[in-house]
């Protein structure tokens, strides 16, 4: 083919394509620094061990609700001891309730329920309760928190 | 395209302003199917002036989120007016947009350059849907809050971008002040800028392309004619408009709108729902597997936006696309209705 007499238009694309690329590659470095600049960091996660209370203050067969550093937790003391579950609920971040008529946790936003364990039996919750450690130390109870 | 430069050199700017205001529009306008895509437009302008007015006493801040709009709603002079217009309008712009999305879908109207209409359009719509659920959030009271935790979950646990769109959209990751500045700032800022943009090409391309030609298969409507875009084309949009006007304000008059009770972070509304043109999305994802019916939201949104093409791929295979695309729409209308009853109703 006759590129030969071609070369004007050629230097032309060429010169065109560097100039898209460097424009684009220069408008895209600032794009990508101004979308880092909007995007949040994730936040480290550490476990702190809180104190929630004294053995007897907890009462038993009931729910007890706790806010610690912005987790929302249901502290359940049945006959097995204590539990500690994150409010939210699994499926869209509800806040779910205890229902001690019938022993489970209700989301109301789906009818997600759970069972005293923690565990989705019915609705769209894909998985149980998130939970957190509880340990009774003497007469005191902690709450083991990844926040 | 040396003829256009060189009548446009002969012709004074005054006489061009006239030819294009006068310019010839087909008389099938004249019928209302036809007028739908002015409506939506109407309601923006009333949106548009409306919202800027709560600007002005609005306070993007979760303690004062709420008591701003009880203020705008009871106390401020005239505030429950401004803010029963602006809600009410959101309803209809949608509503009509939805029709408008019908009419040009059973028409075929994005065929021969209005496939740029279409993707434009479809872009307006769902700005129009990002503007309805920030708004929603910016009220603040225990339903908003709590959709606007379950729609920014949502919005996570779609594949692959889910988790940084929840992220940006938060600010974080929980729903903190930032997130109530960040949909603030979309809802007043950002998505203004892009819908204004959206609309303006939207209509430039209308403009350009011309309005659709239709087949002379639809038989009830007037094909033959033209008229001129001023002044018969105007005033019959000049009388829409006046029509809706008067019926926006009688109805916030006779319904002002309502507020709830506040946000509550301890305790979940017993009524969450998002506002009804999300009810069939929303039931939809209650009833159907979690990720099957976020992919079916996704997949059903492409095909949506690239439906022009679609067309066009399925026609070129000699599909009669008049008659697919009156069931489809038709099928598409139906469940869109089912599901919205069923969440609204039951
Ligand atoms: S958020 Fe709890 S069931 Fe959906």
């Amino acid at each position: 083919m006759g590129v030969i007499h071609d070369n004007t238009s050629r230097r032309k694309f060429l010169s065109n394509a560097f100039m898209t690329f460097g424009l684009s590659f220069g408008l895209g470095a600032l794009f990508v620094r101004f979308g880092q600049f909007i995007t949040p960091d994730r936040k480290e996660k550490m476990t702190a061990k809180v104190l929630i209370g004294n053995l007897a203050e907890i009462p038993e067969n009931a729910a007890t609700p706790l806010e610690i550093s912005g987790n929302k937790i249901l502290v359940v003391r049945s006959e097995d001891g204590f539990n500690a579950f994150s409010r939210r609920c699994t499926d869209l971040g509800c806040l779910v309730s205890w229902e001690p008529a019938k022993q489970q946790f209700i989301c109301p936003c789906h009818q997600g329920v759970y069972d005293k364990n923690g565990k989705n039996i019915a609705g769209p919750p894909p998985r149980p309760l998130d939970r957190f450690e509880v340990v009774a130390k003497g007469e005191n109870v902690y709450i083991r928190l990844k926040a | 395209m040396a003829a256009g430069i060189e009548h446009a050199e002969t012709k004074p700017l005054k006489g061009r302003i006239i030819d294009l205001i006068q310019e010839d529009v087909p008389d099938h306008l004249y019928s209302w199917p036809y007028t739908l895509g002015a409506i939506p437009l109407v309601l923006f302008g009333i949106l548009l002036v409306t919202g800027i007015l709560m600007t002005f006493y609005y306070i993007p801040y979760p303690d004062r989120a709420y008591e701003s709009v009880r203020e705008i709603t009871y106390s401020i002079y005239l505030g429950w007016f401004i803010r029963g217009m602006h809600k009410l309008a959101v309803h209809l712009m949608i509503l009509s947009l939805l029709f408008h999305i019908t009419r040009v879908f059973i028409t075929r109207a994005y065929k021969e350059g209005g496939e740029v209409k279409w993707l434009l359009g479809a872009g307006i719509f769902f700005t129009a849907l990002a503007f309805g659920f920030t708004g929603y959030a910016l009220v603040y009271d225990n339903i908003s809050y709590w959709g606007m935790i379950v729609v920014t979950n949502m919005a996570g646990e779609l594949p692959i971008i889910g988790k940084t769109l929840l992220l940006l959209l938060r600010g974080g990751e929980d729903v903190t002040e930032i997130t109530l500045l960040r949909l603030y700032d979309l809802h007043t800022k950002l998505l203004p800028f892009l819908i204004i943009t959206l609309l303006l090409s939207h209509i430039l391309a209308v403009r350009f392309f011309g309005f659709a030609k239709l087949g002379t298969d639809l038989k009830s409507v007037p094909t033959q004619g033209m008229h001129k875009f001023f002044p018969e084309h105007a005033m019959e949009v000049g009388l829409i408009s006046i029509c809706l006007l008067i019926f926006i304000i009688d109805i916030t008059m006779l319904f002002p709108p309502q507020l709830g009770s506040p946000a509550n972070m301890q305790e979940v509304a017993s009524n969450v729902s998002p506002p009804w043109y999300f009810s069939a999305v929303y039931k939809w994802i209650t009833i159907a597997p979690r990720n099957a019916a976020l992919f079916g939201v996704l997949f059903f949104s492409a095909i949506f936006f690239a439906y022009p093409y679609v067309d066009r791929f399925l026609t070129k295979r000699g599909a009669n696309m008049q008659r697919i695309n009156i069931a489809v729409g038709a099928a598409a209308v139906i469940v869109f209705v089912i599901l919205t009853l069923w969440e609204i109703v039951l």
